[in-house]
């Protein structure tokens, strides 16, 4: 009863224990946000790329795709283990592209390269959170490709313009040629003189004769007319989805703020270049019109990527009924592993390959998750820094309380005991000092946007910059496990740093320790 | 009255404190024998060996040589654990600079060796009746209204009056009292004897005291002296006291 009574007395009126105190709460406080707010940003990068590849993908392994997606779905739907496990499927084409736009900041054709993804809009909203991260079209119940009818007038206007243009075109040379028939009918007609051609010189008069007999003798060409133009029936232009950074260019304000700048619009048209399949690949190309932006905060797609109709693409890479991945979304995501598995001898023998999408994605998630422990061994550090304090405050105080240690000793206290008064003492220090600092980190954690804004609003510099990360706030995410792994080290250091002290304490000679001064 | 098998016996008692290149024989081969409910005095020179005897007696510290009984059980080379039990429940010490704890309040120090011989469970089970029984102690030695006083609010003599309390609270059979009134003016000290005459002539509390002060040990029911570590071989007086009750 005495050593708790004592540890909790010397805890409330030895001052230099609030410094032990202080280092243990701000050693786990910058744990928790630290760790928080690291959390937030892998949680919230695996979200994005978790609803862009879907929960499991499989691919071909070569870039020409595979034959008949529609057939491997039914397989997959005939298997009744993946069948109930499966919730949606979507056929995806991979491409690379040549984008042409005209920019209209420079007012000149911008060409860049892109991934063009051929997708079906209705089975790719189904898996997956495609949907969300379209800029115009999320609120949409079913988002499609579909062009507006104020674009499509728009281009059948100016398509209307092209088309009188060259009709025009066509009829002066009609009557041109009208004009020329009827001179001729009249011997107005003179003929040009014939022109004396350059290699005739230096050639003998009989080979001068033989040529300009041979232009008197040629008959002179029929007045051809130009080919008709089409009657005019107006295109139906195909929509496609750019992804957002593809479509504007980061630029800095004048108060140097990262801002967007669009560099192409809602209804601009856009130029697709890209090659059929085959050993003689040709290059193709068509237009297509931008209906929607593609805005997902991972720079990977937003930068890359253009989403257009999966028969277009098929179309015009000419491959027909061929695709490059089908996408998975499992009713139960826990299974993932198991899916892939029972898929991977589905298809053995199939050139195809079955992933998560954490696998798909493995590097760049162990590289996040790297980083996170190497920042909580590093931080964890801060807290050992903490338990050198204690040791320090302790053996002072341990100094300081020798001839209290005589008395306790005297009054028939044993060794063990007088020991595990300052284990608890360091025990209840960690204890409060976890407590406090978890109080603390979870406060900060949660406010941290308000804070940070706090922090902009006196210093005048934004730490977290919207604009440079896609998120408008930091993201966070508190793990509890993690808050109670990290006050049991704090706790366990603060324990382990005062065992030195504590036994130094214990071995005392009672004696001594009565005469000490 | 004190009877005749001595309680507390110590035989040729021999400690030598060794630091660095000295060598200080403190005791050379001491005898003593504490009859049960005697109060006896000790005196001596500074530097001769009472607060040594006094301690290798209470089990604060072993003697190099010899041994010590308490009722016919030698206690000096029992184990750690053995010791700090009679320390707790046998032994009641009272120190000249009082020793009091100051985190603690006068009631919590006088509680401290209840609460060392108690588990925690057991203190809560108890805690009602301990707290009556110190509150008591405290009443008997005149600081029945100090309960809740820190130790730096107390005067010398209360102070040392709460020692006293906080020795008896566990019931001990001897009580070690080192120089109790070698820091308090006269009033207080003979303030403190009568207490602890008291404690033994109504009690019949064993009572070994060192002192200084041959005022005191007239009040005392047997002195012996201690030259150069060993026992003086001649009981220098009889105490007056207990030649009155003859």
């Amino acid at each position: 009863m005495y050593k708790l009574l004592l540890c909790w007395r010397y805890l409330k009126t030895r001052y230099l224990a609030l410094a032990c105190i202080i280092s243990v709460m701000l050693g786990v406080a910058t744990l928790i946000v630290v760790n928080s707010v690291m959390n937030g940003f892998s949680k919230k990068l695996q979200t994005l790329l978790h609803n862009v590849v879907s929960d499991v993908a499989i691919e071909a392994h070569s870039p020409n795709g595979f034959y008949a997606p529609l057939d491997k779905i039914a397989m997959i739907r005939k298997d009744p283990y993946l069948n109930e496990r499966i919730e949606a499927m979507a056929v995806t084409l991979d491409s690379f592209a040549m984008l042409q736009f005209y920019h209209r900041g420079s007012q000149e054709t911008v060409t860049r390269p892109v991934r063009v993804m051929g997708i079906e809009m209705k089975s790719r909203s189904a898996v997956g959170g495609f949907k969300n991260y379209l800029q115009l079209q999320s609120a949409d119940a079913e988002p499609t490709f579909v062009v507006p009818s104020d674009i499509k007038a728009k281009f059948a206007a100016v398509d209307k313009e092209w088309h009188d243009f060259h009709q025009f075109q066509f009829e002066q040379e009609i009557q041109r040629l009208r004009r020329l028939e009827e001179q001729e009918k009249k011997g107005d007609l003179v003929a040009p003189p014939p022109q004396r051609l350059d290699f005739e010189a230096g050639i003998s008069p009989e080979m001068r004769e033989f040529f300009s007999k041979l232009r008197k003798d040629r008959p002179a060409p029929p007045l051809a007319p130009p080919p008709a133009p089409a009657p005019f029936k107006a295109r139906e232009p195909i929509g496609a989805i750019v992804g957002h950074l593809v479509a504007n260019f980061k630029t800095r304000d004048e108060d140097n703020n990262v801002t967007d700048r669009a560099a192409m619009r809602h209804g601009d048209g856009i130029r697709l270049t890209t090659i059929t399949i085959g050993q003689n690949m040709t290059p193709v190309y068509d237009d297509f019109v931008a209906i929607d932006f593609f805005k997902s905060g991972m720079s990977e797609y937003d930068a890359n990527c253009i989403f257009i109709p999966l028969d277009q693409l098929q179309r015009l890479r000419e491959m027909d009924n061929r695709a490059t991945n089908i996408l998975v979304k499992l009713k139960n995501q826990s299974e993932a592993d198991d899916i892939v598995k029972a898929m991977a001898i589905l298809f053995k023998g199939e050139p195809l390959i079955v992933n998560t999408w954490q696998e798909k994605q493995g590097p760049l998630l162990r590289a996040i998750e790297i980083e996170k422990n190497i920042l909580n061994i590093l931080l964890f550090m801060i807290v050992g820094v903490a338990g050198f304090g204690i040791l320090a405050i302790f053996s002072m105080i341990v100094s300081e309380k020798t001839r209290d240690i005589g008395i306790l000793k005297a009054l028939g206290a044993s060794s063990a005991g007088v020991m595990q008064i300052f284990l608890s003492y360091g025990l209840l220090l960690g204890i409060v000092g976890s407590l406090f600092g978890t109080i603390l980190g979870v406060t900060i954690t949660l406010n941290i946007n308000t804070i940070e804004l706090a922090i902009a609003a006196i210093t005048g510099q934004r730490i977290f910059d919207g604009s440079v990360y896609y998120f408008t706030e930091i993201p966070t995410e508190l793990q509890p496990m993690a808050i109670v792994y990290m006050n049991l080290g704090a706790v366990g250091i603060a324990v382990v740093f005062s065992i030195i002290p504590a036994f130094r304490a214990a071995m005392l000679h009672p004696v001594q320790a009565l005469r000490y001064d | 009255m004190h009877g005749t098998t001595p309680l507390l016996t110590a035989i040729n008692l021999r400690k030598t404190y060794v630091k660095y290149a000295n060598r200080i024989e403190v005791l050379r081969g001491l005898d003593i024998d504490v009859a049960e409910g005697e109060f006896l005095s000790v005196i001596g020179n500074s530097g001769s060996g009472k607060s040594t005897m006094l301690h290798l007696l209470g089990t604060l510290d072993t003697p190099d040589d010899g041994c010590i009984h308490l009722e016919g059980r030698r206690i000096d080379n029992l184990p750690a654990r053995d010791r700090d039990a009679l320390r707790n429940r046998t032994f009641g010490f009272i120190f000249q600079f009082y020793h009091l704890l100051p985190e603690m309040n006068v009631l919590e120090n006088v509680l401290a060796p209840a609460m060392i011989t108690h588990s925690v469970w057991s203190w809560w089970r108890n805690k009602k009746e301990l707290r009556k029984h110190a509150a008591e102690m405290l009443d008997k030695v005149g600081l029945g209204h100090r309960l809740t006083h820190q130790p730096r609010e107390l005067s010398g003599g209360e102070m040392q009056r709460a020692a006293i309390a906080r020795a008896l609270i566990n019931r001990p059979r001897v009580l070690l009292a080192d120089e109790p009134t070698g820091n308090l003016d006269l009033a207080n000290g003979h303030h403190i004897m009568k207490l602890l005459r008291d404690l033994n002539q109504f009690e019949n509390l064993t009572i070994v005291m060192v002192t200084h002060n041959l005022d005191l040990v007239h009040e005392t029911d047997r002195m012996v002296r201690i030259i150069d570590g060993r026992m003086d071989g001649q009981e220098l007086s009889q105490p007056p006291a207990l030649a009155a009750a003859v």
